[in-house]
């Protein structure tokens, strides 16, 4: 019967059948095309002149000038290569810390342990950017702690001043991110771990299993769909690399990899008054998701792992 | 064909939005009504409350940062019951003025009052504002606000007036005592163990630096100096970039130079001077006398630099540091240790004249308090406006209540108690209490009464107890009375300064302004390289070829015609 | 015999090894990341002016309770309280709802639509028409000056609709289909068997939505600036901040606002005191995804 429909023959009995389901999908995408498509008609503004004033229906027209504009500056290739580059490392790197924190976090024995440290460790994503930025300012200042345990240790013979050296940027946004949000990342897992069934770890330790076999064997298995859809996810969102935490951490000496392509859009768009160019960059980075998530999730098809749709 | 569907569902979604804004922007269109009994539903559900029965309110939208006050803020209810008006104030908070005011455009929903700071010209662009030249004839305090030239300089290109400048008028004398503005500082502790020598060049005031910081490494406590600090943060980076104009004796005109003589604008980013400073600012980077965090530091970091009485010398503007830093500098006694600072006038050559500080007020054209098509009560709004500039209301705003935040002596003079001063700096007490309609018209200067002046902080007598024992000693030993003598004064140069008001308004619509945006990135990158750089003539070459393919050029020119404008402007009234 | 007595021997050994490496590693995290919020505590209790020169680690330099009193001096605080306790409760039942909804309908494995109403959602994720189409559409729709503003546009969520459909995939078909040949419409299988057996998930969801709810404020700045007995908590706290913030700020603005500046001090306050009820209510949450819910039993 299911191979039946997976070739999807629409047949009156089964759209009776599921007429519950169809009837609240209607009610669902009519909410999805007012509340998420129809502001969409608000793309038009890249292809325009806009300005408020004449709102979207009288501004001028100027056709594809604004995706020119932004492909011809040679910043803004740059601040691409920066988004994508922060991006992808935020993406690997909290990805991998929360996956890791959550299954060492699961592997404390005493309950009370596990509740306080997962408590405290989510505290840091109630945190502003002005404050967690702030934070590392100090500690990476040249009379900081780092730099401290750097000169004690003898790994360093004067105090580095870590913002000045565009090297050094992507890690420590990426660290921010790690710090900030591990915490609260993890509790996606934490909580599809307790879907998995105690049964397989008793099976396990019978079957004389070590710690790393009950990891490797059950608990990975056991939220492998919640990472992939998690991974299929963030893939689409290596564009959005952030705003805040580059715009408080950047200055003059490591603008070349500090701009986002936000921060651009704010700097050209609409601090100059200029609506469209935001938008033409709010729909390349659109486009470059779909494209990625796309071809993502026909990966996964091909793989037989959980996908997106 | 899934994707077919799925592009036709987003087709059918981006024609429905059509309809469906089409219809939005048609209502806009006949917005005024609408929104008009909008705003006004609330108000008189207020005033019910109120129990005057009078008593208006209007709605007020400052895009700018600020502080709001309390709904029983007790000055605000005393110029109602004086005036039947009360303002419910809001300002921007955590949008730029641009995307605010964009919105309410977009909205074609305004508050009665509004100052659209950056976003100024959309909103006259949207025909949001109510002209205001036909009214100003009525109500004598506003007419006497600024002069007929100030007023027409207002006049946008239709020949209307639509805003009013709140800032820097002054009233019958002049009563400056701080200078407010940008200058080389420097700690009086240097001073005084110089001997009080006359610092008048740029190379002085360094050696000055480096041979105290050579005798005096370290503060009492032991804590290093920082002899000179640089903020460049983001916008702040003026404190770096700004002062070769001021080095070759002009004053601030911003983004450019405007030659007196031959009125014409010049760059002062590629000026022989502007080398030279930056070329010290090296010399002095390897020398270990420029703080090697200049660069990297955020303005809470230098703040706290500033606060811990380490940083001999910078250049800032007052605003900028000393409302924040004296604080912290006198509740750890520091200030009668030295650490407060003093200007220098300081210039690139010995005996040039200089421009630090210039007397009398700036109107910024570029943007003010406005009434919006929203406002059902025009007249009303403005005779508020009126009733603010009366002398009592104005005491009441910026001095307070008498005997309670100040006392009168015979003489008529006002002053306050170290407590009083005490309390007008408190947070909590100035949402409850104070209300100086800070975004509506005021003046500095002398009061009418002509004893007092308009504000606190320029009264003489206030100024004075404010200042420290070492602040006082260096000024006599310069002989002067306050931090402007310091400086010396001068006039304002010429009728089209300052051009600042005018690039401030540029956006990247004109070649002119494209030019000056990517000036501004270019130097925000390459300025801190060239200080820091091993090789400062290489460095210096990389930098203006760079900088020469922003084109310049483009810039300059705009900013000459717009020079030549305001000269055409201005001869008419000679 | 002799060899596995052996191999258990070495496991344990490993075993004492990896728990007091784990326990250290734990340590060490937790200090990492208490630290700044102990920070930030330690400045929330620090004199204003004091705190400005920096230093300030653990402990406060010149203790007072001043930040506290500042931020709740605050006017309209009560107001935006409560809305923010509505908006929070509302909000996060209606997204609970909504996305449950969604998400059974796209988990069922027959389903018709399935791919086509995931794809519809997924793609939500990535576009975004800005802030102005936006803003005139709940103009429109008469949102604006609303309460519902609040919780009706962010109701469904493809995040939210994607973690709980892959914990409903986890379910095992066989208890859908022995209810429907019990005679169970979906109605019934949604309500009586899926949800009790998704609590974790809905836990974690609901946590999710509460404190996007919780700490939410440029709607209540965008669309309800006019309403100040809408506004709420986050919003009033901002704009008691907002004065420190300088983004997008410029010299001309700040000369004037200069002297309104809120000290750091007030910022650290504003945040302990929002991050308090929402650090409460996870204790709540907690427990029904760390002590470990059993549902395998059902599941086989």
């Amino acid at each position: 019967m299911a191979s039946q429909e997976k070739k999807g023959t629409v047949t009156w009995k089964e759209i009776k059948k599921q007429k519950v389901l169809i009837l609240w999908s209607i009610v669902i995408v009519a909410y999805g095309i007012v509340f998420c498509y129809l502001p969409l008609g608000g793309w038009l503004m890249a292809f325009q002149n806009y300005r408020p004033k004449d709102g979207l229906f009288h501004s001028a027209f100027v056709g594809m000038a604004k995706f020119k504009q932004l492909f011809s500056d040679d910043t803004f290739l740059q601040v691409i290569r920066n988004t994508l580059a922060m991006g992808v490392i935020n993406l690997v790197v909290t990805f991998i810390a929360a996956i890791v924190f959550a299954i060492l976090l699961n592997e404390v024995k005493s309950n009370g342990g596990k509740k306080t440290v997962q408590t405290i460790s989510y505290l840091p994503h109630f945190l502003s950017w002005i404050i967690v930025t702030g934070i590392l300012h100090d500690a990476l200042s040249s009379s900081g702690i780092i730099n401290e345990l750097l000169l004690k240790f003898n790994i360093l013979d004067k105090p580095l001043n870590f913002f000045a050296h565009p090297q050094y940027f992507w890690p420590i946004v990426a660290f921010a991110n790690v710090w900030k949000e591990t915490g609260w990342n993890a509790i996606i897992y934490l909580s599809a771990i307790t879907a998995i069934d105690p049964s397989l770890y008793e099976a396990a330790n019978m079957d004389g299993a070590g710690r790393w076999a009950r990891i490797r064997y059950v608990t990975l298995p056991g939220i492998k769909p919640t990472i992939m859809i998690l991974l299929l996810m963030n893939v689409g969102n290596v564009l959005n690399a952030g705003f805040e935490i580059q715009y408080l951490l950047g200055n003059g000496l490591v603008k070349s990899v500090s701009e986002t392509i936000d921060i651009y859009v704010l700097k050209w768009g609409i601090s100059q008054n200029d609506f469209s160019i935001g938008t033409a960059a709010g729909i390349f980075k659109s486009f470059v998701s779909i494209v990625l998530i796309v071809i993502a999730n026909q990966i996964a098809k091909k793989n037989g792992e959980e996908r997106l749709f | 064909m899934k994707t077919k569907k799925v592009l036709s569902v987003l087709l059918a979604a981006a024609v429905m939005s059509t309809m469906f804004t089409g219809c939005g922007g048609g209502d806009s269109a006949q917005t005024g009504t609408q929104s008009g009994t909008g705003t006004d539903a609330s108000p008189s559900g207020d005033s019910a409350s109120s129990g005057t029965g009078e008593l208006k309110e209007f709605t007020a939208f400052f895009a700018v940062p600020g502080t709001e006050i309390n709904d029983d803020n007790e000055i605000q209810q005393m110029i109602a019951d004086m005036t039947g008006v009360k303002v419910k104030e809001t300002w921007l908070t955590g949008q730029t003025a641009q995307e605010a005011v964009g919105t309410l455009i977009a909205g074609g929903e305004y508050p009665d009052f509004i100052d659209g700071s950056d976003g100024a010209a959309q909103l006259y662009d949207a025909g949001a504002l109510v002209a205001l030249d036909d009214y100003i004839d009525k109500y004598p305090n506003i007419k006497e606000f600024l002069t007929e030239e100030e007023w027409d300089k207002l006049r946008k290109e239709d020949g209307h007036i639509y805003w009013i400048p709140q800032f820097s008028n002054i009233y019958g004398e002049e009563k400056a005592t701080v200078h407010n503005d940008e200058a080389f500082w420097i700690q009086t502790r240097v001073l005084e163990w110089a001997g009080y020598p006359e610092i008048h060049t740029m190379d002085q005031y360094f050696d000055l630096i480096e041979s105290y910081n050579e005798a005096n490494p370290t503060m009492e406590d032991g804590t290093a100096n920082i002899p000179y600090t640089i903020l460049c943060e983001d916008w702040r980076y003026f404190c770096l970039e700004n002062a070769p104009q001021f080095l070759d004796g002009y004053p601030n005109d911003g983004s450019c130079i405007v030659d007196p003589d031959t009125l014409t604008i010049i760059d002062y980013n590629t000026t022989p001077t502007a080398k030279r400073y930056f070329q010290k600012l090296n010399e002095e980077f390897h020398k270990g006398i420029v703080d090697p965090e200049s660069f990297t530091q955020n303005y809470d970091e230098y703040i706290s630099k500033l606060s811990t009485g380490r940083v001999l010398g910078m250049i800032d503007q007052w605003w900028d540091f000393a409302y924040t830093a004296n604080d912290a500098l006198k509740q750890q006694g520091l200030d009668l240790k030295g650490c407060n600072y003093v200007p220098l006038p300081i210039t690139i050559e010995e005996g040039m004249k200089n421009q630090w500080h210039n007397s009398g007020g700036v109107v910024n054209v570029s943007s003010g308090l406005a009434i919006t098509t929203s406002c059902k009560d025009v007249e009303g709004a403005l005779q508020f406006v009126n009733d603010l500039l009366d002398q009592e209301i104005h005491d009441l705003r910026n001095w307070g209540v008498k005997d309670v935040d100040y006392l009168v002596n015979e003489e008529g003079e006002f002053y306050r108690t170290p407590e009083m001063r005490m309390q007008a700096s408190d947070i909590a007490y100035k949402a409850s209490h104070v209300c100086t309609y800070s975004y509506f018209p005021q003046y500095s200067g002398t009061s009418r009464d002509g004893i007092n002046a308009m504000k606190p902080e320029n009264q003489p007598k206030e100024f004075y107890d404010g200042l420290s024992k070492n602040v006082q000693e260096c000024f006599d030993a310069y002989g002067a009375e306050t931090y402007v003598d310091m400086l010396g004064t001068s006039e304002a140069p010429g009728p089209w300064y300052p051009m600042y008001t005018y690039s401030n308004g540029m956006t990247t619509a004109t070649e002119g302004g494209m030019a000056w945006t990517k000036m501004g990135e270019i130097k925000h990158e390459y300025l801190p390289k060239i200080v820091m750089a091993d090789d400062f003539e290489a460095a210096w070459e990389d930098y203006m070829k760079v900088y020469e393919e922003c084109n310049p050029q483009a810039f300059i020119d705009e900013m000459q015609a717009e020079l030549d404008r305001r000269m055409e402007e201005a001869a008419k009234y000679n | 015999m002799e060899k596995m007595k052996k191999n258990k021997v070495k496991t344990s050994v490993w075993d004492k090894v990896f728990v007091v490496c784990n326990t250290l590693f734990m340590i060490a995290f937790v200090v990492i990341t208490l630290y700044p919020v102990l920070n930030t505590l330690a400045i929330s209790f620090n004199d204003g002016t004091d705190a400005l020169r920096g230093g300030i680690y653990l402990i406060p330099r010149k203790w007072t309770l001043k930040n506290y009193i500042t931020v709740l001096q605050k006017q309209n605080l009560i107001t935006g309280a409560y809305i923010t306790v509505a908006r929070t409760l509302v909000g996060t039942l209606l997204a609970l709802a909504a996305n449950a909804i969604l998400a059974f309908i796209v988990s069922r494995k027959n389903f018709l639509f399935k791919r086509g109403l995931s794809l519809f959602w997924v793609i939500t994720m990535y576009v975004n028409g800005g802030m102005i189409p936006t803003f005139l559409l709940y103009k429109s729709i008469g949102l604006t000056n609303s309460f519902w503003v609040y919780v009706i546009p962010g109701m469904f969520s493809a995040f939210n609709m994607l973690v709980i459909r892959t914990y409903m995939t986890g379910i095992p078909d066989s208890l859908e289909e022995s209810a429907q040949l019990d005679g169970a419409g979906y109605t019934t299988i949604f309500l009586k068997i899926i949800s009790p057996l998704c609590k974790p998930v809905y836990a974690t969801v609901a946590l999710f939505v509460a404190v996007g709810q919780w700490n939410s404020w440029f709607d209540a700045m965008l669309y309800n600036r006019m309403s100040s007995h809408l506004t709420t908590l986050q919003y009033e706290l901002m704009k008691l901040l907002s004065s420190v913030s300088n983004q997008g700020s410029s010299a001309e603005a700040m000369k004037n606002a200069a002297g309104t500046v809120t000290p750091t001090s007030v910022r650290a306050a504003a945040t302990i005191l929002t991050m308090l009820p929402i650090v409460c209510l996870y204790p709540f949450l907690q427990r029904y995804f760390v002590t470990g819910l059993t549902i395998g039993g059902v599941k086989e």
